[in-house]
């Protein structure tokens, strides 16, 4: 039975195994995204770069591009940060951390649109606990959501709520694959705290934070819902965001070609990002250094 | 034995992935979108295009009402209809998803009314002139059957209509000692006199504007349906006669003292910012507004407060123009449907037929024929809402914008309208709205 199932009878076994993926990542993944890019630039039979053209001189465009990068500047750095000192404060070695760790991670157990809801009743400027909670320390009455100056932010707030948990997770299983002797050896000769997490842990896990710095950069750079459901992409088009232009292409100006316009440059920005985040923390030339030695 | 297992386990998932692209393939009545809580299937008959049955796709407001009225037209005619009720936001989906796609899934269609135009010019709708009359269009409203056209075709027939009173609650206003003066349709309440009334109670039940009354709400607050309502009250027009322009249209001087007016009642705190359409009524019904311009349904709503009814506003020198929200419902054929004729008779049978009368009596609803609105005015008997409503809906009725980028006209003008209520300056507001729309149209030109 063996021989007739060895390698050498069977040489196109790994591609039979990997096949069902494949497949469905053609179908699900590959597809669509040449689909949008096809009907971008396929329009009414002929071939045409009119949508981009138009585009380009469409400030609305312009406005939804810089607020999407405005918006993951932010909000990518600070969601990597936050979840990383979550992720070493539920490292640590204590009884009863496994109650905070699943405190921590309850926000992401909600659905983003129940979030989005939740938020939006705490941060309503007329009967929401936030002002409430913000006037007995003497603050005035804040607009957050209705504000154009503070609705961006407060969405910030709410993505990063629900999503730090998530990628909190991803960091500690990084954070528990490190030799503890090594973090001895560190003590030994005299490392503080800082120096061991930037000298240390950093490096060892910079696989770990490459992965959810990719995928933490796909998930922002669609972030939608609280757009859609809460802001319409208002204040004064604040949180304008390009996905929320290209819901409303599709869906309510039944303008497609150009929703897939704006989708195909919404993924050219995430391979952009996603390139210079693997150049930046990209372990290659490093093995090689060591291999060469 | 690894190598087996693996391989059976590989032959056992591509059998599962073909099986699940390969089943059915062609279009069927499954119901497409995600949320099924805000879906339902009533079973009249078979599948679109199966036996004759008819698929009526509707909205899952009038599921209680309107299926028995339905249910009349299977029993008289014979002809099974199929509906599927759907929320707003999923109805509006599946036109754009799968009507746009020429789906013969549905045959006739719900249309809101200010997307006919949009829906005529896009193709998804069939022409209905050959199926009505000269006298039973001119049976209808003109504003209906203005909305229901486009390019002089007659495209989706008007199911019922709406109009706007003004509400408010008698007992806050009385602790507050104010008093509502009586009022007609030729001697109405001005929108100035209703600020002074809320601000005068305003000072007396919350004089530090921080116990959430609202002095005066809109029951559709930034959408264009309700506030479109004030500049018409001025005189002016939502959109150009060819359906597209509007610079010099929608920034008016008209335009900005209107809206100046309104946002001066969000600023002095006689109004509140941040409530959503959907809030207002609930609002109304606690006790916590104490005028509130909004629809006749909104007498389905009432329950615990002890409130009166007027006319909607004018502005003071302007008496004579008063305009009023106006237009709800119309059905359409889907232009890729296979029963057109059948189809036809259903929604003659909902909009002039025995159906449309037990509709409006079902769902409470405000009529388009000129008859049922004459009988309304006649009536001494008649509910005192619905007889205002029939009033305003002949006299001072403005239909909503008639264009084909309504979807576009409407989704940047309710930005502009939430921007001018938070406080943007009103000039500035209008004049990026009529640059957005301007854009955005331009593919209609095109």
């Amino acid at each position: 039975m063996n021989a007739l199932f060895s390698k050498q009878k069977i040489p196109f076994l790994p591609y039979l195994l990997i096949a069902p993926a494949f497949i469905l990542i053609v179908v699900f993944k590959i597809y669509p995204i040449l689909s949008t890019i096809l009907e971008s630039i396929h329009i009414k039979g002929s071939w045409t770069l009119s949508v981009y053209a138009k585009l380009i001189q469409d400030s609305t465009f312009w406005n939804s591009l810089w607020i999407t990068i405005k918006i993951n500047l932010v909000m990518i750095p600070l969601q990597i940060f936050i979840s990383f000192i979550m992720a070493l404060l539920v490292n640590a070695t204590v009884k009863g951390i496994g109650v905070f760790r699943t405190i921590f991670y309850l926000p992401f157990t909600l659905s983003l649109t129940v979030a989005t809801v939740l938020w939006n009743i705490m941060l309503n400027p007329n009967s929401g606990v936030i002002n409430s909670i913000l006037s007995v320390f003497g603050i005035p009455q804040q607009g957050f959501l209705i504000d154009k100056n503070q609705a961006l932010w407060c969405i910030v707030v709410i993505a990063s709520w629900k999503g730090c948990a998530y990628w909190m997770m991803f960091l500690l299983a990084g954070l528990k694959n490190i030799d503890t002797s090594i973090y001895e050896s560190a003590k030994i000769d005299g490392s503080n705290w800082l120096n061991t997490v930037v000298r240390i842990t950093l490096p060892l896990i910079k696989r770990v934070l490459l992965f959810v710095f990719v995928a933490n950069t796909t998930a922002n750079i669609l972030l939608f819902v609280p757009m859609q459901m809460i802001t319409n992409g208002g204040p004064q088009g604040s949180t304008n965001v390009l996905m929320y232009e290209a819901y409303k292409s599709a869906f309510k100006f039944a303008d497609r070609p150009r929703s897939a316009a704006i989708v195909t440059v919404l993924l050219l920005l995430i391979v952009l990002v996603c390139l210079l985040q693997f150049r930046l923390l990209n372990e290659k030339d490093e093995d090689t250094a060591v291999k060469r030695r | 034995m690894k190598k087996l297992i693996s391989c059976m386990l590989v032959f056992l998932l591509t059998a599962a992935i073909l099986a699940g692209c390969g089943s059915g393939g062609s279009s069927s009545s499954a119901a497409p979108p995600a949320n099924t809580s805000d879906s339902s299937v009533a079973d009249g008959g078979a599948e679109a295009g199966d036996d004759g049955a008819i698929t009526f796709l509707a909205i899952n407001w009038w599921e209680s009402g309107a299926q028995p009225v339905i249910d009349k037209y299977i029993a008289d005619t014979g002809i099974e209809v199929k509906t599927e009720y759907y929320s707003f936001n999923d109805l509006l989906e599946i036109i754009e998803v799968k009507i746009a796609s020429g789906s013969s899934d549905y045959d006739v269609i719900s249309v809101d009314v200010p997307m006919v135009a949009a829906y005529a010019n896009r193709g998804y709708l069939a022409s209905m002139d050959e199926y009505f009359t000269a006298e039973e269009k001119a049976g209808w409203l003109p504003s209906a059957l203005t909305a229901g056209s486009w390019q002089d075709t007659l495209y989706a027939p008007p199911m019922n209509n709406s109009s706007q009173l003004l509400w408010y609650n008698i007992d806050l206003l009385a602790e507050a000692g104010v008093t509502v003066r009586e009022s007609s349709a030729e001697n109405r309440l001005t929108y100035e006199e209703v600020e002074e009334y809320a601000k005068a109670a305003l000072d007396v039940i919350d004089p530090d504007r921080n116990k959430g009354y609202c002095g005066i709400a809109f029951q559709q607050v930034s959408r264009t349906y309700q506030m479109c309502d004030m500049p018409n009250s001025k005189g002016e027009k939502n959109i150009g006669s060819d359906g597209f322009t509007v610079d010099g249209v929608i920034n008016t001087d008209g335009w900005v003292k209107a809206m100046t007016w309104y946002q001066n009642l969000y600023n002095n705190g006689t109004a509140l910012r941040g409530y959503t359409a959907d809030e207002c009524s609930p609002n109304f019904n606690a006790g916590k507004t104490l005028f509130m311009i909004g629809g006749t349904y909104t007498l389905n709503s009432i329950q615990d407060v002890n409130f009166g009814f007027a006319h909607v506003p004018a502005f003071k020198g302007y008496e004579d123009k008063v305009g009023t929200p106006t237009g709800s419902w119309h059905f359409g054929i889907n232009k890729a449907s296979t029963q057109y004729d059948k189809a036809a008779d259903f929604i003659k049978y909902l909009t002039i037929g025995e159906g449309n009368d037990l509709w409006i009596e079902a769902n409470n609803d405000v009529p388009t024929t000129l008859r049922a609105i004459e009988a309304i005015g006649n009536d001494p008997n008649a509910d005192p809402v619905f007889k205002i409503a029939a009033y305003e809906a002949l006299k001072t009725a403005v239909p909503r914008a008639v264009t084909p980028g309504y979807s576009e006209y409407s989704s940047i003008l309710d930005a502009a309208f939430e921007d001018i209520r938070n406080g943007v300056e009103v000039k500035e507001a209008l004049d990026s709205a009529v640059k957005q729309i301007d854009t955005a149209f331009e593919k209609y030109k095109s």
